[in-house]
């Protein structure tokens, strides 16, 4: 039993030190199709945004500046959009887009094409009975599919953030607001933990189901819930900033959260009236307040969605561990 | 030659906290070395034990052990091919070997995958899932054999061969198991093929161990007798059929047999026809553990006069049935 390798064509150590290996290769190349679609998908939202960033946004400006729209005289040709706001939306929203859409699929993906198929076809089996223990299977799918989604996503949210607008005038006429879904999602570090959510939850359903179809749609469904619960959440992630005035609401300029009427002993109860002065004498109404995160709670909103999302995401993957434990008998 | 490939002691399957057993209170004991047939009806539990041995499914009662140790820890030296032959089908068969020699650091002989794929005409550039079932077997068995297994675990290796693949595959795999003293465990329907090529016998009914043990001492512990209906005892009858006034029943002899039957050795295939028509038989097992012992019953066979040998097989065989 000698060991017999058919060492590759001659090629300097430190280059055949990098080739991969073992599990490493096997998924690179199984999953070849899957990687290329990736890097495809990575390089059209990047092509997007990095054009939106540069020749869009410089012909964005120059649309703006002819059609007058800086001036203060009212001027109705701003209402209407030219050629380049259709093009810098276009390719704006579908870098947006895609950072959106990325943990579907790879949660699409990691159910169905990783896990599940393997399970459903008795392949999983023929690598457990290879040299691979079914841990090491298990983390490999996990590891590597990680580091390549995470360093897409991370690259695609650099690219958003440097798409975003540093002209507050533009930004304002576009009225993009930081705390939009896509913006908050596209800008800081909740997309790459919403990516590798998707992961562990893909894995997690496929060693759950077994059967690729249903392990599919039952992962979207399982991701959806998380994205839109911790959507509704957002806002009461970070203590807000209260604003209370005498007469009126205050204008704000941020996500905002709650807003209300104030009693004469300071509680926040529901605005009972339209603003009628007899029926806020009658309620007590003394002012009125106003919860809303400024935009400088950007950061601790992301860390603690991210915080979430990734402890989240460990569950997903101790469970799977524990799972795959159970499943594979007596191989692990 | 006295080292254990394979060793069950009661080990027991059950799928589903109420599920049925698919495997119970099986014990055997496979010598390293031996080519091992399982034979058995359908749904009778060849898969389930096969597995249990690639160690994919945990016991639920007894133990497994190959190679001296858990089928977990023997991982790098066991192969196993599944009875649907698993492969990726996007794969090419040269990209399927490439995964075998990654996947097997230090064991690959890629020589051995090569010549069995090319002994099959097969492109090394086409994808598995453009290949027949037969040679999709084909690729399955290189990838096996490719990783210089020490017990190479086959369930229904056989199926989807044309007989020209299956006698050359059959050749190679008992060429392998000769060469490397590789332990080769296969289940399988057809009877017929497995007498020229096994030398072990597993034959598995209702999830239990019906008989077990060297062939040749499976079949010299068993006589074939024909006669005037009358009566077998005190020998233990495995099946019995009366046509007319004539009987044929296989016997396991306890004892010289009356001069009146007409005795012969049974077939391999008369042997596990027998029992599986008749699952109230009693258990057989020979452990074979003394070599020099059924050599010296062969010998007898071939010299001495046909009675004494049976009286001195059944004598081996009376000493080691178990009933249950």
């Amino acid at each position: 039993m000698t060991a017999v390798t058919t060492s590759p064509a001659e090629a300097p150590a430190f280059l055949r030190s990098l080739r991969p290996r073992g599990l490493v290769w096997t998924l690179l190349c199984l999953h070849r199709a899957a990687l290329l679609f990736w890097v495809l998908l990575v390089a059209v939202a990047g092509g997007a945004l990095l054009w939106a960033y540069g020749p869009g946004e410089r012909g964005l400006w120059i649309e703006y500046r002819t059609m007058r729209c800086a001036s203060p005289d009212e001027n109705l040709s701003c209402d209407f959009t030219g050629d380049a706001y259709l093009a810098y939306d276009m390719a704006t929203s579908l870098g947006s887009l895609i950072i959106t859409v990325v943990p579907f699929l790879v949660a699409v993906w990691a159910a169905g094409a990783l896990i599940a198929r393997e399970l459903e076809t008795g392949t999983a089996e023929l690598a457990w009975t290879q040299s691979v223990t079914p841990t090491r299977w298990l983390a490999a799918k996990l590891a590597l599919p990680a580091a390549v989604v995470a360093s897409g996503t991370a690259l695609l949210t650099l690219l958003h953030r440097l798409m975003w607008p540093s002209n507050n005038e533009l930004r304002r006429w576009l009225s993009w607001a930081w705390y939009s879904d896509t913006a908050f999602r596209g800008n800081g570090t909740v997309a790459v933990a919403y990516a590798l959510l998707g992961l562990a939850v893909g894995v997690l359903v496929g060693l759950l189901v077994r059967r690729s179809l249903p392990a599919l749609g039952i992962s979207l469904l399982c991701l959806g819930a998380v994205h839109f619960v911790l959507g509704v959440l957002r806002p009461y992630l970070w203590p807000p900033v209260t604003l209370t005035n005498r007469a009126e609401y205050s204008s704000l300029s941020g996500m905002p959260v709650d807003e209300g009427a104030l009693t004469s002993t300071g509680a926040h109860v529901p605005d009972p009236c339209n603003g009628s002065p007899a029926c806020l004498k009658q309620h007590d109404i003394v002012g009125f307040y106003t919860e809303y995160h400024p935009s400088s709670h950007f950061w601790p909103l992301q860390l603690v969605e991210t915080g979430i999302v990734l402890a989240l995401t460990a569950l997903a993957v101790l469970v799977s561990f524990r799972l795959l434990n159970r499943r594979a008998g007596a191989a692990v | 030659m006295t080292d254990t490939a394979m060793e069950a002691a009661a080990l027991g399957r059950r799928f589903g906290r109420d599920g049925d057993w698919a495997l119970w209170d099986c014990t055997f004991r496979l010598p390293a070395g031996r080519v091992c047939a399982i034979v058995g009806p359908n749904g009778a539990g060849k898969s389930t034990l096969l597995a249990h041995a690639a160690g994919l499914l945990r016991p639920t009662e007894g133990t497994v052990t190959v190679l001296g140790t858990t089928p977990a820890e023997a991982r790098e030296r066991l192969a196993y091919v599944a009875q649907d032959k698993p492969l990726y089908p996007q794969l090419s068969i040269a990209e399927t070997l490439r995964m075998g020699r990654e996947l097997n650091p230090g064991r690959w002989d890629q020589g051995v995958a090569e010549r069995i794929v090319a002994d099959g005409d097969l492109d090394p550039h086409a994808r598995v899932r453009t290949l027949s079932g037969g040679q999709r077997t084909r690729v399955a068995l290189a990838l096996a054999l490719g990783k210089r297994p020490e017990l190479l675990l086959l369930d229904e290796p056989m199926a989807d061969l044309d007989p020209l693949a299956r006698h050359q595959l059959m050749g190679v795999l008992m060429a392998d198991a000769a060469e490397n003293g590789t332990t080769v465990v296969m289940s399988s329907h057809v009877i017929a093929e497995l007498e020229d090529a096994c030398d072990h016998l597993l034959l598995i009914g209702g999830g239990h161990v019906r008989l077990a043990g060297p062939l040749d001492d499976l079949l010299a512990a068993h006589v074939l007798v024909t006669g005037q209906d009358g009566d077998l005892d005190p020998h233990t009858v495995v099946e019995s059929r009366t046509t007319g006034r004539q009987l044929t029943a296989l016997i396991r002899p306890n004892g010289p047999i009356d001069e009146a039957w007409q005795t012969a050795e049974p077939s391999l295939e008369e042997l596990v026809l027998a029992h599986l028509r008749s699952p109230e038989a009693p258990v057989l097992t020979l452990t074979g553990e003394d070599e020099a012992d059924a050599f010296e019953a062969d010998e007898q066979e071939a010299d001495a006069e046909e009675a004494d040998a049976e009286e001195a097989d059944a004598e081996e065989a009376d000493a080691e049935e178990t009933t249950v």
